[in-house]
């Protein structure tokens, strides 16, 4: 059997290990990155792709993004292959007074925070698009959110990283993994070989904890499924990001007055116009395991959402559905981390559905902290993977 | 069949010139040359040119790459409207 030496190992070949993996070779080091199946086959091919600060927390999350925003117009610019990016700003529209209500404290605890946020009339949402339902009460605008399409920019970064000298095996499973006391080396198993590590980063999204296992780790990450829907665009419906207010009540599992079904699968409305002059509908969010199945009850569900929001689209055409499995952390936030227990072992996964919105500050970061940096790009604290140690069990 | 300006993807125009193209630099699977060129993600959901795909990742990595990824098939099997896939069972 074939052995290679690495300085660092990337485990996973989804947009945050290609993220990591372009910053890292572009400063320098020795980068190999290894994926048990095809660039972007997981998460990152099965979601939508946005730059979000709009659904993030005020605070911490919301600047995160903006960060990660700042560097992916950056990417636009200095990697050679196109990911349809732009950046129109998004929008949440509310159905109710009370949404209105905590739509406004959203705006300002966001300006608060910095970022470029405000409020919507209702005649402010009829403008935004004449396909809009006439009930909506108004809503309000991130103006810097972006869109890009999610496999084209995994593919852009990783053929950026393989310019400066990173190397990709594909369809190689981590089998096993040891680290030597003396040495400090990682020895890791792979159908193709042995490969000795100075440094691993484990970005293995949903299969995080299941690598993380492997020495010994516990990372509280579980999978939440997810479902869109492709529509053809007939029309043009809207040229930017909408989402329905209760997004943010059903992203950070907070109550909603919608019925029950709506409410067991999580549905709440996304619209996203695609590049390729199609639309992405989504979304619901479930933990049902592993299982990425399409469930038509779900799907049903999302389409009768749609038509509430948007009534005059009923007769567009939906061309396919799929679904894919984000990964969550209890508190909503991932883990970018060195781990203590386990010198030169770092963890960049638990994005949730926020994995192509900080995939560029993930990179940048792990980048800094592989380098032992002490000034980073952002604060490090909130995101700490020892900010579980006292978790005793995870409650979804 | 040596003009290359052949489409093999009508609903996204996806030419077979394209896709050897893109199979031949990048020598990747199906799925990732539907996903570089768009091939087969049109409205017809690739029933027209699935296997045109197919054999054309064959042919031009000459298998050196193993195609355990085929092209998947996505629900519904033909486009259906928002409101025939949003109505309850029960009405």
């Amino acid at each position: 059997m074939d052995s290679r030496n690495t300085e660092v190992l990337i485990i996973g070949g989804g947009v945050i290990g290609a993220a990591i993996a372009y910053y890292t070779a572009k400063s320098g080091m020795e980068v190999t990155v290894i994926d048990k199946g095809d660039i972007a086959s997981g998460t990152s091919s099965r979601c939508d792709g946005n730059i979000l600060a709009i659904d993030k927390e005020p605070g911490f999350d919301s600047q995160m993004s903006l960060e990660s925003q700042k560097l992916v117009d950056q990417l636009s610019k200095e990697l050679d292959l196109d990911f349809e990016y732009r950046a129109p700003g998004s929008i949440l529209v509310c159905e109710s007074e009370d949404e209105m209500i905590a739509a406004e404290s959203w705006v300002e605890r966001q300006k608060k925070a910095g970022l470029s946020f405000k409020m919507l009339d209702r005649n402010d949402i009829k403008q935004e698009s004449p396909y809009f339902a006439d009930d909506l009460l108004g809503g309000l605008e991130c103006e810097t959110d972006s869109t890009i399409n999610p496999y084209l920019f995994t593919y852009s970064l990783f053929h950026g990283a393989t310019k400066y000298g990173a190397k990709v095996m594909l369809r190689c499973e981590v089998e096993g993994m040891s680290r030597d006391s003396v040495t400090g080396l990682f020895k890791v198993n792979t159908p193709k070989g042995e490969i000795i590590a100075k440094k691993v980063v484990n970005a293995g999204g949903i299969w995080a904890p299941y690598i993380g296992n492997m020495l010994g780790l516990d990372i509280p990450i579980k999978p939440r499924k997810g479902h869109i829907i492709v529509a053809s665009r007939d029309m043009p419906v809207g040229m930017r990001k909408v989402m329905e207010f209760g997004y943010l009540m059903s992203k950070f599992g907070k109550e909603r007055t919608v019925d029950e079904e709506t409410d067991k699968y999580g549905v709440a409305l996304v619209f996203e116009p695609t590049e390729s002059q199609n639309f992405l509908i989504g979304s619901s969010r479930q933990f049902v395991g592993f299982d990425t199945r399409v469930d038509m009850d779900v799907v049903n569900c999302i389409a009768r959402r749609t038509i509430r929001f948007y009534p005059k689209i009923a007769d567009f055409i939906i061309i396919r559905t799929y679904s894919g499995l984000r990964p969550w952390t209890p508190d909503h936030l991932p883990i970018v981390s060195p781990v203590e227990e386990i010198p030169n072992y770092y963890i960049a996964a638990g994005h949730e559905g926020d994995g192509i919105s900080l995939a560029a500050i993930t990179g940048k970061l792990m980048t800094e902290l592989l380098q032992d940096q002490i000034n980073t790009i952002i604060p490090t604290d909130p995101i700490r993977y020892s900010r579980f140690k006292n978790v005793s069990t995870i409650q979804t | 069949m040596r003009d290359h300006k052949t489409i093999i993807c009508r609903c996204e125009e996806v030419s077979l010139e394209d896709l050897v193209r893109t199979a031949e630099s990048y020598r990747c699977s199906s799925r990732e040359l539907k996903l570089r060129t768009r091939a087969g993600m049109g409205q017809c959901g690739g029933r027209t040119c699935r296997a045109l795909v197919d054999s054309i990742t064959q042919k031009c990595t000459n298998d050196s790459t193993p195609h355990d990824i085929p092209l998947g098939y996505q629900a519904p099997i033909r486009p259906i409207t928002f409101s025939i896939m949003g109505e309850k069972k029960d009405e």
